[in-house]
């Protein structure tokens, strides 16, 4: 009961944070007109909270053509675009998470040597820029096109179709490298402690040891430091949607920039990750009191 | 310490930036800073290409679709990108640093709920965080700015430093908290020393290295940031759209940054992609010197701490000397049956 109470407390707070925060480009144009603007400020917060009331009858502007102008519902519009966006984000999390993970066992069972070659070789693919990866590939499916006639995947989406596995692709690979060298480090840790040294020498084997003993223990910490890397692929997804021109959520937000509809974007990702992350706490800290200790 | 300068790692990452950096203002010094314009290129007295001109040895990286040679664009552009990335990472090291000692020392009470408050920041992703604070800033109003471009410069420069203030600042109070906890740290609170001496003589020195590492992947952080920015057509000290209905030119960058070459030019990957991946490697080229530099210097420094010159103090006589010593080994004792209790 007192966890729920605590979880309620946790997301009203976060709640809150993000509606102050959807009011503050107010605060930036007054203050280049070197005006203060509270009170203005406070309104649009309020409008916000309203029009997230009835959020049924929130509505963007929408040109026709030759300056007419319409009115058309976001809703239930944008709710495909939150599927389709959440989609590739849980898409790309699952094939990151799992490749880090095998990428990370095989590396845990080379010799030093050539384990700190690979770890030097990550770090420098991890700062590759998001953009150049995505260009790169969208280039290289050009040029394969080009030579051979084949269209692997499309690079932009047009109309209704939906693309899911060159944008997947693009948006795993950083998250991929991040989560690997994570959890290399955390593996490489749990490698030094006392327990793993009495493991092997009561002989048993190096991969046994890695997957019964290390990683049970190291998976907990990697999921706790994993958030930063969540926040990195949200900052991802947009200019991935943005380059391959997918109907998601953060280009709908994009092409109607309003205070609002940013709120509603926000909210849409945070929702979903936070009760992830709520889960998967409530989880790890459940399994790590029955062990006895306590989290 | 071993010196940082015999790291091959930082040397070559270190070279990488002073050679975007100074070749910049020495090119704009030679050539000045209208990058050299080609209409064609003849061969046997006929024009065989116009532009946009696939990168050549005139051209190393070719030419956009109006003749201006990329390189020049790129070389030109360094300064503003680079030198703004870092001034965005230094002033939010300056405020944050402050910040996180404070929460690290004298806030540990409030550190949770405060955290608690800070950690929501990590659901709003950094570049659409930015969109929604800086357009109003740097996207041109129908009737013109009523900014300089200096004004604008400065104004984003800072939102984007505060932006993830609080992030940093976190960051580094949490570190400062679990060294707060150490039996150093424990030794000198017996003797007496105050949180400020704390902070100037104990924590600061032994979380230089681990700031400057920060500090480093700050300016990446920053770089990305600008990178994606000009993707959405916001670019470095602001857009210059032309609101002509029939015949509007692109939005403009004011100056050559790289974010403004990069996103003006994404479009033409499949006709021209030197263009894009010009400024694309350029960036990816810059974040990859940060990071050798950062690997060198940790290499370099690892484990080890410099303390700060010790001010010369007034004369302390070796009564008093040994006095503290005593006192300090009172109270470990004493701390230490209480801790057995």
């Amino acid at each position: 009961m007192k966890r729920i109470l605590l979880w309620s407390i946790q997301f009203l707070a976060a709640f809150f944070s993000i509606l102050l925060l959807s009011g503050a480009p107010v605060l930036i144009t007054g203050f280049q007109q070197g005006k203060l603007l509270w009170n203005e400020y406070i309104e649009t917060i309020k409008l916000h909270v309203t029009s997230l009331m009835n959020l049924r009858e929130l509505s963007v502007d929408y040109y026709v053509g030759r300056g007419e102008m319409r009115q058309v519902p976001v809703f239930p519009q944008l709710l495909e675009n939150i599927t389709y966006s959440l989609q590739l984000l849980f898409l790309a999390l699952v094939t990151a998470v799992v490749f880090a993970l095998i990428g990370t066992f095989i590396t845990m069972l080379l010799r030093e040597k050539a384990r700190a070659r690979v770890k030097l070789f990550f770090y420098f693919l991890e700062s590759l820029p998001d953009i150049l990866i995505i260009l790169l590939a969208q280039l290289f499916v050009v040029i394969i096109f080009q030579q051979t006639g084949i269209l692997v995947s499309k690079i932009a989406v047009i109309g209704d179709d939906r693309i899911y596995w060159l944008p997947v692709l693009c948006l795993m690979i950083l998250p991929m490298i991040q989560l690997y060298r994570l959890s290399m480090l955390t593996f490489e840790a749990e490698e030094r402690t006392m327990y793993v040294e009495l493991a092997k020498s009561l002989g048993f084997g190096k991969a046994f040891i890695l997957f019964m003993h290390i990683f049970r223990n190291a998976i907990v910490s990697v999921f706790f430091q994993s958030k930063k890397t969540m926040w990195f692929m949200l900052s991802n997804l947009f200019i991935l949607e943005l380059m391959f021109n997918i109907p998601g959520v953060m280009l709908y937000m994009f092409e109607n920039l309003s205070g609002t509809l940013f709120l509603v974007t926000i909210m849409s990702f945070f929702l979903p990750i936070f009760i992830l992350y709520s889960l998967g706490e409530w989880y790890f800290i459940h399994r790590l009191k029955r062990g006895g200790v306590v989290g | 310490m071993k010196s940082v300068w015999r790291q091959p790692l930082f040397l070559l990452g270190f070279g990488i930036i002073s050679f975007f950096l100074v070749g910049s203002f020495v090119y704009e010094w030679i050539f000045g800073n209208v990058p050299k314009q080609t209409f064609f290129i003849e061969e046997n007295g006929r024009a065989v290409e116009g532009p946009p001109i696939s990168p050549k040895w005139m051209h190393p990286l070719g030419t956009d679709q109006f003749g201006y040679d990329m390189f020049g664009k790129i070389m030109i552009g360094a300064k503003y990108t680079i030198l703004a990335a870092m001034a965005v990472a230094a002033l939010r090291m300056l405020i944050a640093i402050p910040l996180g000692f404070a929460l690290g020392t004298y806030l540990q009470r409030q550190r949770s709920w405060i955290n608690g408050l800070i950690d929501p920041i990590h659901y709003v992703p950094m570049t659409i965080f930015a969109v929604i604070l800086l357009t109003p800033v740097l996207w041109m109003p129908q009737e013109g700015f009523s900014t300089t471009l200096t004004e604008r410069l400065v104004i984003q420069v800072v939102i984007m430093a505060i932006m993830t203030v609080p992030i940093v600042a976190a960051l580094i109070g949490n570190e400062t908290n679990l060294l707060y906890h150490q039996e150093y740290i424990l030794a000198a609170r017996t003797l007496g020393a105050s949180r400020r001496r704390l902070i100037i003589r104990h924590l600061f020195p032994q979380m230089r290295e681990k700031m400057l590492v920060l500090y480093g992947q700050q300016v990446v952080e920053s770089l990305i940031v600008f990178a994606h920015l000009g993707m959405l057509q916001l670019f470095l000290g602001g857009t210059d759209v032309d609101y002509d209905p029939m015949f509007a030119d692109p939005p403009r960058s004011i100056s050559y940054e790289w974010a403004g070459l990069f996103g003006n030019s994404f479009r033409y990957l499949q006709g021209a992609p030197w263009l894009p991946l010009g400024p694309a490697i350029s960036f990816a080229l810059v974040i990859l010197a940060i990071a050798a530099m950062i690997e060198g210097y940790t290499r370099a420094t690892n484990g080890q701490v410099t303390l700060p010159k010790r001010k010369r103090m007034a004369f302390v006589s070796e009564e008093t000397v040994d006095w503290n010593q005593q006192q300090l080994r009172e109270k470990m004792i004493l701390l230490q049956k209480e801790a057995r209790r």
